[in-house]
């Protein structure tokens, strides 16, 4: 996949966020519906047009309608949730430090950020290498420790296909609810709040979310009216 | 499990000579090739009205016999658990523990909120309500609850997903019976395969700069 050397068949949209579906259906039956279009996720799905059967790895819940969409394209998709998934394992994690002994050796050290990450990932992601096409991470990593985000990186770069792609949104200020993505076209995200699973860890600065995909060979990125920036980023 | 007052089916009268009698409780007798017995009228206990019309096997009659119900689903209770592998053609339901395998290519098979299964599941149509882990192929569909767990891939022409579910793995749409017989579709491959028959074909699309 190659954005430079694919003609478009028309410009982005404009990133602009909205509240309200402009459905009539979508609109009446949940007030609560908050979506917003991803010139990101356009872009992404154009990079993945070419490959046929693409496989597709979604961070976030399983939602039916995501699942829909995608195997409507005829991808083949897989999710892991992995906030969800952290936190079962930090809740398991401390559950078995509190029951372990106190003056058991380095148990500071076992609490520390990259230790557990390296934990967590022992048991997470476990996926062939160059199995996925494309990854959508969304804001994910606004929610992870930095030592854990990098390592998180780090084992996406090696699913991820070479030419592959990761859809990763990075919120300007701390979001006043914790959400969940769902697509519902190929330009709309729908957000469904969500109880919350984990604090906003930290705000990236532009150069953060450089080092972060540094591995990666090419990122764009899209800013909304939500302030929300969207990144894509080519293995 | 106790049949169901409504599967007590009437022994099979032909409709011109006896328009409608009286339906009489019948017991089932457990012969694979029944002979009619004349029904012996008894006080009729609270049954539906006039059943319809029973089918092939319908059989001889007596009365205050209760018998097992095949045609209901088997389950496997809370509170138990199974090893090993399951086959047949019962539905099942499982709201106990399992473990091993589970190939019911012509069956539903449910997983209730209680139900921990870990075995690959091979069935017509699978209903999860509680935590599998294991590979899910179903025929016709897979259903995810909201309360439903799985860890695993699911292979299936259709699929239904509560919000609230949770799913890790991967999803695969098949066509429709394609599990059912090598001759009437091609059989899927097998994951690693499809991986790597996939990424050589995109990898030549791919191009760095």
């Amino acid at each position: 996949m190659n954005w430079m050397a694919k003609t478009r068949p028309g410009a982005a949209a404009p990133a602009i966020a909205h509240t309200s579906k402009p459905g009539p259906a979508s609109a009446s039956a949940n007030t609560n519906l908050k979506v917003r279009t991803s010139n990101g996720l356009k872009e992404f799905l154009w990079l993945m047009s070419d490959v046929p059967h693409a496989r597709v790895l979604d961070l976030g819940p399983v939602w039916q309608a995501t699942v829909n969409f995608f195997l409507e394209k005829g991808y083949r998709i897989s999710t892991d949730d992995l906030l969800g998934t952290w936190k079962e394992f930090v809740s398991a994690e401390e559950e078995r430090l509190r029951a372990a002994p106190l003056t058991s050796e380095g148990y500071s050290a076992r609490l520390t950020a990259s230790a557990l990450a390296d934990k967590f990932l022992e048991n997470a992601l476990q996926y062939p290498e160059e199995s996925f096409h494309g990854v959508l991470g969304w804001d994910l990593f606004d929610y992870f420790d930095p030592a854990v985000s990098s390592r998180i990186m780090d084992r996406l770069f090696g699913i991820l296909h070479p030419g592959g792609a990761v859809l990763a949104l990075f919120h300007s200020r701390a979001p006043e609810r914790f959400h969940r993505y769902r697509i519902i076209d190929t330009q709309t995200v729908e957000l469904v709040a969500a109880p919350t699973l984990a604090v906003h860890a930290r705000v990236f600065q532009n150069r953060e979310i450089l080092e972060l995909f540094a591995k990666f060979r090419s990122s764009k990125t899209f800013v909304g009216r939500d302030q929300v920036r969207e990144g894509l980023f080519l293995k | 499990m106790w049949r169901k007052q409504n599967d007590v089916k009437p022994s099979p009268q032909p409709a011109s000579k006896a328009p409608e009698q009286p339906v009489t409780a019948v017991p089932v007798k457990p012969q694979p090739a029944p002979t009619p017995v004349a029904a012996v009228p008894v006080p009729a206990p609270a049954m539906p009205p006039a059943a319809p019309a029973a089918p092939a096997f319908s059989a001889p009659v007596t009365k205050n016999v209760v018998t097992h119900d095949t045609s209901g689903p088997s389950s496997i209770a809370s509170g138990l658990k199974i090893r090993g592998e399951l086959s047949g053609s019962s539905d099942l339901y499982i709201d106990g523990e399992a473990q091993g395998k589970i190939a019911l290519p012509d069956s539903r098979v449910t997983i209730g909120p209680n139900g921990r299964v870990q075995a690959d599941i091979e069935a017509r149509e699978i209903i999860i309500e509680g935590t599998v882990e294991g590979n899910l192929k179903a025929r016709e569909s897979v259903r995810l609850g909201s309360s439903s767990k799985v860890q695993g891939s699911v292979l299936t022409p259709r699929i239904g997903i509560d919000d609230g579910a949770k799913l890790r793995g991967k999803v695969e749409m098949t066509r429709a019976g394609e599990s059912k017989g090598p001759a009437t579709a091609e059989k899927p491959a097998p994951p690693a395969v499809v991986y790597k028959a996939a990424a050589a074909s995109s990898e030549s699309e791919s191009s760095k700069r």
